[in-house]
């Protein structure tokens, strides 16, 4: 989840609450669902969120969110705007596979060293989460006094231009550095550059922005030295790239609605995408950015109500929307309905439904009482947990200790522990199910049978008193191409039994036991299993089906799990019992 | 005349004329004074002997008592640390006193109150005067400790004595002396020849049929000692909890559900619109397995989520703005919870078209790339449930989880508003831990988007929660490391020794 870094000073500053406590921010906080989770070596309050308010990321959008909360602002606020001065001309050179930008200048900005911070944290903080990682979309800010626009001819509006660059092209100064880099030298050399370097290393031109002097930013990897912001910055030039429009002209909302409330000037620029370049569709090649329109939905004062099980007067639910930062209006017909605007830094209203959440939440979901649903319904177990639950008891009543092992295991100890190989004649011996990429050596697959999880229990126990008479009844997979997700999916029955006088016998005579208990016939001719001592090994016959095995566990098995007492251990499959 | 064994030496040893006490005749017997006294009874019972029992008071010296022998009682170290300042002559302050005397926690009060009421000195705004002519060492509730301590019965005023209990220095009992003597007819028993009854060891099935065993005596077992170590096998504490679970929610009208551990990631995640570039859905935190893609899925199914990722559900809704592919969707991976179920039964793929109203739940195995420690395992129990309605409202679901979690005697329930992509609104679920009565979270739940039923045909609400069985079992069990308690690494003696829940 989310987490947002709060110097306390700059929320009283921001909220207008000079008097309020630490304390006191941090109950109005977790009240909106920010929830505190320390402090930084700087003595900032980190709040985790979920993911849903990216507007909060910052402390200038939870400022905003606590001003609604107080009742300081109601209803939906757009900032001013500009008109453009500035142009993003976009190349037919850029990059198929990150063809998007957007942007806006900021003037009039006063950033103090808590100021710019704050501007960094939320960059940061936005790549982290709907910037997938800058891969969706990166946010560029710079100094604008420091960019030279270049005209594309006499008179034109000054302008810069998103453009393809090759790896080993024009070299600049990257931020944190002194020397200059081609791009490819920054993804080699320079630490951003190495941990960005998978994002484009595979691109056959890299994305780069351009003014008249030259290259000045990387995106998503690492801007230019030359136009970094600093607290002597009084207007910024902000740019995104990423894969997708929609995504970062709202990263780009957020952090203009941010500037905005420290008092900025947010001005327009424009978009031209080139003919050749890859145009979105959705929006045209001419775009003026930001875009700060609002949206709208609707939603029925019917689904309100049922939803939150809340009678409301519509003027009510008003009072919750402007409450929540959002407006609404409706007409008063037999059926009221309410058409909402919600404002251009909110990411997470994708339906009515979302509105009716924030309702909820101005309401106070704390004032709603609890009551049972009014809604009869026949409970009941699955018949193959009843099965299982059954089988199960019969062990346990023969005194076997019922266990619980995991499903993930390795080759090592499915096949090779057990003197058994993959694909072998033998039970327990089907081709694995594999994990793709898995993470650790001990869990690469899902286990074929039980019986090696009951042998490294035992290994684990050889410090415990013996008899360890040990089962399961648990799950069990391989591969086959039959089933619909390609895996077959068991549930089998496994005991063994570990003391000094362990035999063929002692196992037998409870195998028989559990299938005299469901009334099922067992015979057990003679087989040859690697794991088991030949001559001391037979198949598990149940009413007429081979199903599993029993026998006494090879010693060569036995030494592997360090385990100095015989075993002697049956498994056979769940559903034999079932019939 | 037969008797047993005890009971005889007992009688042998008794006299008509002089009483003898148990312990004498258990000297004599060799048997403990406890059977001698129950074959004394046994005894009178028949008429043979009389027991005639005396009461007398015992005294004996607390904990307390017996360190003020040694250290002298709190009042007169007072006084000899006043005596030490010259608090003969002047006042000295309180505090002074007390350092020097060494006095310390509730033995100033003690100090303090019994010099006044000695008439040691005089207590006057914090200082103190010792008065000369005192005479501690001729205090009679020191003597008295003294003559305690050396066990002679000691000749105390009852006044002290009282005074001594008073300050809990002294224990005061009461015990029973027992004497016994013959009676005419244990005189006659003891003339006449008594037999002693056979003591036998064990009951046979020879003993049984011929009836010898109504004149055999059973020999006596230490019943208190230890016995050896006696193990039953036993269902594994996770399934007992889980039992316990479904218990409760068959009870409040859920049926359980099945499916597959390896599904798709369509029902694992884009049915629960979870957009495909949802850091959760990154190859880091899930199990993808190496199978072919999964053919079996309906398109028509397939189309409408593809169609509510890309422009949302309903005329105002809104997709995401997400790359979505059918190839992703088809892969193959370990559920990362059961909610996969709850789509398959909600799709009706997995049985019948269902109908509101409906309740179904599942505690089934899934699995999380997760940093394994004392409270994560890479695979562990979903609690799962859901609730099909009309018109289902966030009461309604509150209601329903105050009942469930009031089950395990987790009682003030809160919910925290939280979000999750698949249900709005959404509720963390909070409660108090029963023993420790810490506020710790306690599950996850929501109404599920129309995004989600939608594509599914479900035109009415559903409503669920989910929340990890380790968790609760943690709770109701107090373990704190979960390995102990799940896969092979566990320890058989802590399965065997863990307290059984109900």
């Amino acid at each position: 989840m989310p987490v947002v870094d709060i110097d306390t000073d700059e929320l009283r500053g921001l909220t207008g609450r000079t008097d309020t406590s630490d304390d006191e921010f941090k109950q109005d906080l977790f009240g909106l669902g920010l929830e505190f989770e320390g402090e930084t070596d700087d003595g900032l309050l980190q709040f985790e969120f979920a993911p849903d308010r990216l507007d909060r990321l910052s402390v200038e959008g939870v400022a905003r969110s606590l001003r609604y909360h107080y009742g300081d602002d109601r209803g939906v606020y757009v900032p001013e705007t500009n008109d453009p001065e500035w142009t993003i001309e976009v190349a037919e050179s850029v990059p198929d596979e990150r063809p998007y930008v957007t942007g806006a200048v900021v003037r009039g900005v006063d950033l103090d060293e808590g100021a710019l911070d704050s501007l960094i944290q939320l960059q940061e903080k936005l790549h982290a989460t709907m910037g997938r990682g800058r891969a969706k979309g990166a946010i560029g800010i710079h100094d604008l006094a420091m960019v030279k626009g270049a005209p594309l001819q006499e008179g034109a509006e000054p302008s810069i231009t998103y453009r393809g660059v090759d790896p080993d092209g024009d070299a600049f100064v990257p931020l944190d550095s002194n020397d200059e880099l081609t791009p490819d030298e920054v993804l080699a050399e320079h630490d951003t550059g190495r941990t960005y370097a998978d994002l484009v290393d595979d691109l056959e031109r890299y994305p780069a922005i351009y003014d008249e002097l030259g290259l000045f930013s990387f995106p998503p990897v690492i801007n230019g030295k030359r136009t970094e912001v600093t607290t002597g910055s009084r207007e910024l030039f902000v740019e995104l790239t990423g894969t997708d429009q929609w995504t970062i002209d709202r990263m780009c909302n957020i952090i203009c609605y941010a500037l905005s409330a420290r008092g900025a000037t947010i001005e327009e620029v424009e978009v031209h995408y080139a003919d050749g370049a890859t145009a979105p569709s959705e929006y045209g090649a001419e775009l003026v950015r930001p875009n700060l329109d609002t949206d709208e939905k609707s939603v029925s004062h019917d689904r309100i109500e049922t939803l939150l099980g809340v009678d409301f007067e519509p003027e009510e639910v008003v009072d919750c929307f402007e409450r929540a930062g959002l407006d609404a209006s409706y007409t008063l017909d037999e059926d009221v309905t309410y058409e909402v605007e919600i404002p251009p830094y909110r990411v997470d209203v994708l339906h009515p439904l979302d509105l009716v959440d924030d309702v909820g939440r101005a309401y106070g979901f704390d004032n709603l009482e609890p009551r049972y649903p009014d809604v009869g319904t026949v409970g009941g177990r699955h018949e193959r947990s009843r099965l299982e639950d059954a089988v199960r008891t019969s062990l346990v009543g023969l005194g076997f200790e019922d266990l619980l092992n995991f499903h993930m295991t390795s080759g090592t100890e499915n096949y090779d522990r057990m003197n058994l190989g993959a694909g072998a004649d033998a039970f327990g011996a089907g081709e694995p199910v594999e994990i793709t990429e898995p993470y650790s050596e001990e869990y690469t697959q899902l286990r074929t049978w039980a019986l090696p999880s009951l042998l490294m229990l035992l290994e684990r126990n050889t410090h415990n008193a013996y008899p360890q008479d040990i089962a399961e009844v648990g799950f069990a997979a391989e591969r086959d191409d039959r089933e619909d997700t390609n895996v077959a999916e068991r549930r089998h029955v496994a005991g063994a039994v570990a003391r000094r006088d362990a035999s063929y016998e002692t196992a037998k005579g409870r195998l028989q036991a559990v299938c005299d208990d469901f009334g099922a016939e067992l015979e057990t001719p003679r087989t040859e299993h690697p794991s088991f001592i030949d001559g001391r090994t037979a198949e598990v016959v149940i009413d007429g089906e081979p199903v599993g095995v029993i026998g006494e566990v090879h010693p060569a098995v036995l030494v592997e799990h360090d385990l100095e007492v015989p075993v002697a251990a049956f498994e056979f499959h769940l559903d034999a019992l079932g019939q | 005349m037969r008797l047993p064994e005890r009971q005889l030496a007992v009688l042998e040893a008794a006299s008509a004329t002089d009483e003898r006490t148990i312990d004498e005749i258990a000297a004599e017997t060799g048997l403990k004074p406890e059977t001698v006294t129950g074959a004394a009874f046994d005894l009178r019972d028949e008429g043979l002997l009389s027991v005639v029992e005396t009461a007398a008071e015992t005294l004996g010296l607390t904990d307390e008592g017996r360190r003020y022998v040694d250290d002298a009682l709190p009042e007169t170290r007072l006084y000899r640390a006043g005596l030490a300042l010259d608090a003969d002559e002047a006042a000295v302050s309180m505090g002074r006193v007390i350092g020097e005397a060494g006095l310390d926690g509730p033995e100033v009060d003690i100090a303090l109150s019994n010099f006044a009421r000695k008439g040691f000195g005089t207590i006057d705004s914090g200082e103190l005067t010792v008065d000369p002519d005192a005479d501690p060492d001729a205090d009679p509730e020191a003597a008295a400790l003294a003559a305690l301590a050396d066990g002679d019965d000691p000749a105390v005023d009852e006044a002290v004595l009282d005074q001594l209990d008073s300050r809990g220095l002294v224990d005061r009992g009461e015990s029973v002396t027992r004497a016994v003597t013959l009676t005419d007819d244990g005189v006659d028993a003891l003339m006449t020849a008594v037999e002693t009854t056979e003591t036998v060891s064990q009951v046979t099935p020879e003993l049984l049929a011929s009836g010898e065993w109504r004149d055999v005596e059973f020999s006596e077992y230490n019943v208190e000692a230890d016995a050896p170590t006696t193990r039953g096998g036993r269902k594994h504490v996770l399934r007992r909890t889980a039992d316990r679970v479904k218990d409760v929610l068959v009870g409040m009208g859920f049926q359980e559900m099945e499916g597959p551990h390896a599904d798709s990631d369509f029902w694992i995640n884009d049915c629960l619109f979870m957009p495909q570039d949802h850091p959760a859905r990154t190859h880091w935190d899930r199990f993808a397995l190496d199978v072919p893609p999964m053919e079996g899925i309906p398109d028509e199914l397939m189309a409408r989520v593809e169609a509510a990722h890309r422009d949302g559900w309903g005329e105002d809704g809104d997709g995401y703005h997400s790359p979505w592919s059918q190839e992703f969707a088809r892969e193959v991976a370990l559920r990362g919870h059961t909610t996969s179920l709850s789509m398959r039964y909600l799709s009706g793929i997995a049985g019948a078209e269902l109908e509101p109203p409906q309740r179904y739940f599942s505690v089934e195995k899934v699995y999380r790339n997760d940093t394994l420690d004392p409270t994560h395992l890479l695979e562990f129990f979903q609690i799962e449930g859901w609730v099909m309605a009309e018109d289902l409202s966030v009461r309604d679901l509150m209601g329903t989880f105050e009942e469930f979690y009031r089950q395990f005697g987790i009682t003030d329930i809160r919910f925290k508003p939280h979000y999750n992509p698949y249900t709005e609104p959404s509720f963390e679920l909070f409660g108090e831990h029963p023993e420790t009565g810490e506020e710790i979270e306690i599950g996850n739940s929501g109404v599920f988007r129309e995004e989600v039923t939608g594509p599914l045909g479900v035109d009415c609400d559903v409503m669920a929660w989910g929340l990890a069985l380790e968790r609760l079992a943690m709770l109701t069990t107090g373990a704190e490391d979960i390995r102990d308690l799940h896969g092979t690494l566990a320890d058989i003696e802590f399965l065997r020794d863990a307290e059984v829940s109900y």
